[in-house]
């Protein structure tokens, strides 16, 4: 059993929209077509500068029926973690790099009277995914994207195409200038609120609603959760009698299993309890849904699938 | 090889289904091991795999024409076993375009799937269908998208909304299912969905599934087997009907136990579908007779272990405890206590005559 | 019997306005409000209340300040539920809304809730009166009111119905099916659950 494959893109197009956004377009390496792209969905994208690996998410914001190729818009951010800078310095048409299935942690709810999207910066690239999608329902919706004053000409063209006879609005004016509690106080019933940007902006929509008397369930922010990297570790299979170094981008069972030992798994999301394998030395940084927290604290078992060791070494019996 | 279709082979009356040498083999025996209790027994559905039923998305079998007839036959009868809340639409078309490509994919002697731009049209060969449509424009279809497309698959399918951290039963094809009504159940959450089944709520297998299924990846379909007991090979045994199908389970006796019992699997599977963030939750299922398990010597020792020694909570909800002690008495004899293999492999490669 | 341990089945609790809604309306079956419907020190005066008169000679509702403390009175539970589906649909985010009375009525709320789109975390029911269940026969569809026996003759199809715990919010109503279907005639005697 193998978790999805990542697979092989090509660069086919970068367009500069700004100084300092890039338009990345790719296209399947091997031909064919994309998966369909979720609304909201990302992907992973494996950047690989010398011996440094880097594996950064960006949203997809071209629409679901595009599916020839992927594009994702990039900001080049000063104190970035490299991605962006090895984006937008290193990387040209032609260019093969690696890239994970989509995934959809921030999706739009079907049940909603009316979606408020707000996007502050960069975190306009959801709206431009969900956009099309919106469209496509003929969904009741209101966006509000906050942009510096440069930004503002830019933000409005990527927006032009979905504005005809709807309620899009760039706002150029700084936060200050922008009435969040006039805008959340007045939505109807039903109303979901989407919110991506800085955390500070998306902390304001949070807190500003909670005291509005939205629901948590209502306010929706985008995250790139469910991550089963961390800091490297090394592990020791007792009965294998091998020793596996379980790198910062890898899973403990991924690293098992490059070793060439067959460890049990099912789920590979920590629910199944298929992995549940005995800790004999060490502590586990538990992220699994299976264990109880009784269990958790006995510091007995470890789901190689999620979990990872606190601390550099553990041992187990494997 | 290719399969060779049985389109008249009924589900009701005269009961004619049957299942040829090769049919039999690659049944999804439910069972891993000489006991059964609940668990989440989630794992990746990946193409392959220790049944044949595995080898595809969407299992195609010789009962294809017929079961779809039969679910044709159900739904005229009774429209409302096929139900999609309006607000799950977006999840119609994501699981038309799910079935469509895989089916296509996976059959392409069978089916056909060709586009231009929104302009899709859709060839079935085994049931003689060639119908263009704009993808998006349900008026092109003549029906819903969702009934359009589970009218031309096998097993049942219902649609999971995803809101509140939760899931919600909010659309369906239910035609071949085990017991439970889409009319009443529409709209319920999983906890409530599931509200009947006894133990697994104790144990906590229902809050972690649901967890689990929470996160659920598009591109990262899972599946699971259920499993329960059917007398006669009857795939409409819906509680709407159980007044028609209940006296069946009074007819079993020591001399018809074999060939009237059928062991029903259900194979279920689970997609994250893209544009709706919903999910599309496929219950396919698989009945094989008492007498045709007999007929592999790993399966009919494991279903006498495991019948012998089922737990009655679990045996009164599937409804079994009327002929439950037939069955053992008849494999009893059938089973010479040696060791089955891990797994549901049937370990032969051929049916002996 | 009573409890068949079917996890469908809803449980309530006594009301206490929600510190994070913004409105507050509580509406009732009754002419007052239940004084087991409220938690341990609420008042109704906490709420915006609507209640039912069940009587013609109610003056039509004055505009009404639409704030806690605020009592409007209706006709009918129908003269209620028209009003409450006019005033959801101009209501912005905030509202909670409340409901006690007996549980087919409390379901019939979420249904118009829901329709308006509320979730369940801006709802919060309390069952008050008679616990008479709504029941569903899944044979023929009919809707049986005021059930209180675990058995009873379906008015529908004439079925031998047993009542399961098994509980439809969207129907508002419990799930029933032939008691006899695999052997007619073998009939249990009815419990009386709810006399």
């Amino acid at each position: 059993m193998t978790a999805a494959q990542p697979f092989s893109v090509r660069v086919r197009e970068i367009v500069e929209l700004a100084p300092s956004l890039k338009r990345f377009s790719f296209e399947p390496v091997h031909g064919g077509v994309f998966p369909t792209p979720p609304a909201g969905g990302h992907v992973l994208l494996t950047l690989r500068d010398g011996a440094r690996v880097m594996k950064n998410a960006y949203s997809l914001v071209s629409p679901p029926s595009e599916r020839a190729r992927y594009d994702i818009i990039v900001r080049l951010v000063a104190q970035s973690r490299g991605g962006s800078s090895y984006l937008h310095r290193r990387v040209a048409p032609g260019d093969v790099l690696e890239m994970a299935n989509p995934v959809s942690l921030f999706s739009l709810i079907s049940t909603a009277k009316k979606h408020l999207l707000i996007g502050g910066g960069i975190g306009i690239t959801p709206m431009l995914s969900f956009l099309p999608e919106l469209k496509a329902r003929g969904a009741r919706f209101e966006l509000h994207q906050l942009a510096t004053l440069e930004e503002v000409p830019v933000f409005e063209r990527l927006l032009a195409p979905y504005a005809a006879g709807e309620e899009i609005r760039v706002h150029g004016g700084g936060r200050a200038a922008f009435d969040l509690a006039g805008l959340l106080s007045r939505q109807p019933l039903g109303t979901h609120v989407y919110v991506c940007g800085p955390h500070s902006l998306m902390d304001a929509v949070a807190s500003t609603a909670a005291a509005l008397g939205w629901p948590k369930t209502k306010v929706h922010k985008e995250s790139f959760g469910g991550d089963v990297t961390g800091l490297p570790f090394r592990a020791v299979l007792r009965k294998s009698g091998i020793e596996v170094e379980v790198g910062e981008s890898q899973s403990l069972l991924e690293a098992i299993e490059a070793a060439g030992v067959d460890a049990p798994c099912l789920c590979r999301g920590g629910a199944c309890g298929q992995c549940a394998t005995p800790l004999v030395e060490g502590e586990a940084e538990h992220r699994d849904d299976f264990l109880s927290a009784e269990e958790k604290a006995a510091g007995t078992l470890i789901m190689t699938c999620v979990s990872r060791a606190r601390g550099p070494r553990i041992v187990i019996d494997l | 090889m290719t399969v060779q279709f049985k389109p008249a082979e009924t589900f009701r009356d005269t009961f004619t289904y049957k299942k040829s040498p090769e049919d039999l083999l690659r049944f999804p025996f439910p069972f891993p091991e000489d006991s059964y209790m609940y668990s989440v027994n989630i794992e990746p559905h990946v193409r392959g795999g220790p049944t044949a039923a595995f080898q595809a998305q969407f299992d195609v079998d010789e009962h294809y024409i017929a079961e779809c007839k039969e679910r044709a036959r159900v739904l005229a009868e009774d429209p409302k076993r096929c139900q999609v809340l309006p607000h799950m639409l977006t999840a119609e078309w994501d699981s038309l375009e799910m079935i469509m490509e895989n089916l296509a994919a996976d059959y392409p002697e069978h089916f056909t799937l060709s586009k231009d731009g929104d302009a899709w049209t859709w060839v079935n060969r085994p049931l003689g269908i060639q119908q263009s449509f704009i993808f998006g424009k349900a008026e092109t279809l003549p029906c819903g998208p969702f009934e359009y497309i589970t009218r031309q698959a096998q097993g049942d399918f219902t649609l999971q909304d995803q809101r509140e951290d939760n899931l919600f039963v909010d659309g369906g094809m239910v035609t071949t299912q085990a017991d439970w009504s889409l009319e009443f159940d529409i709209g319920m959450s999983f906890q409530e969905w599931h509200g009947p089944v006894p133990l697994a709520h104790e144990k906590g297998v229902f809050d972690r599934a649901l967890k689990y299924l929470l996160r659920l990846q598009y591109g990262q379909p899972v599946r699971r087997l259920n499993w329960t007991m059917t007398v006669n090979p009857r795939l409409d045994t819906s509680p709407e009907n159980y007044p028609v199908w209940g006296p069946d389970k009074a007819s079993v006796t020591p001399e018809n136990v074999a060939e009237k019992v059928h062991l029903r699997v259900e194979l279920q599977t689970l997609y994250r579908l893209p544009r709706s963030n919903a999910i599309l939750f496929g219950i396919r299922c698989y009945l094989t007779s008492v007498a045709d398990i007999a007929k592999v010597p790993k399966w009919r020792r494991r279903l006498h272990r495991v019948l012998r020694d089922l737990h009655p909570d679990i045996a009164t909800y599937k409804g079994i405890p009327r002929y439950q002690q037939m069955v053992v008495d008849y494999l009893a004899p059938l089973d010479d206590g040696s060791a089955t293999s891990p797994g549901i492999a049937p370990d032969i490669e051929k049916i002996e005559a | 019997m009573s409890d068949q341990g079917i996890k469908s089945r809803p449980t309530y609790a006594p009301l206490a306005p929600d510190p994070s809604g913004r409105h507050h309306l509580l509406v009732v079956e009754a002419a007052e409000v239940p004084a087991e419907a409220l938690a341990e020190g609420i008042s109704p005066s906490a709420f915006e209340v609507w209640t039912v008169a069940r009587r013609s000679a109610v003056p039509s509702v004055p505009a009404m300040e639409e704030a806690p403390g605020s009592v409007a009175t209706f006709r009918s539970v129908t003269h209620l539920f028209s009003a409450l589906e006019e005033r959801l649909a101009r209501e912005t985010m905030g509202l909670r809304l409340y409901a006690a009375g007996a549980e087919p009525f409390l379901w019939d709320v979420w249904g118009r809730a829901q329709k308006a789109g509320l979730s369940r975390q801006e709802t919060a029911f309390a069952e008050a009166g008679p616990k008479a269940r709504r029941v569903y026969c899944v044979h023929c569809r009919t809707m049986s009111e005021g059930i209180t026996t675990s058995i009873f003759t379906c008015p529908g199809c004439g079925a031998s119905l047993f009542v399961r715990d098994h509980f439809s919010r969207r129907l508002a109503a419990f799930m029933a099916v032939q008691v006899d279907a695999e052997v007619p005639g073998e009939v249990p005697d009815a419990e009386e659950l709810y006399a």
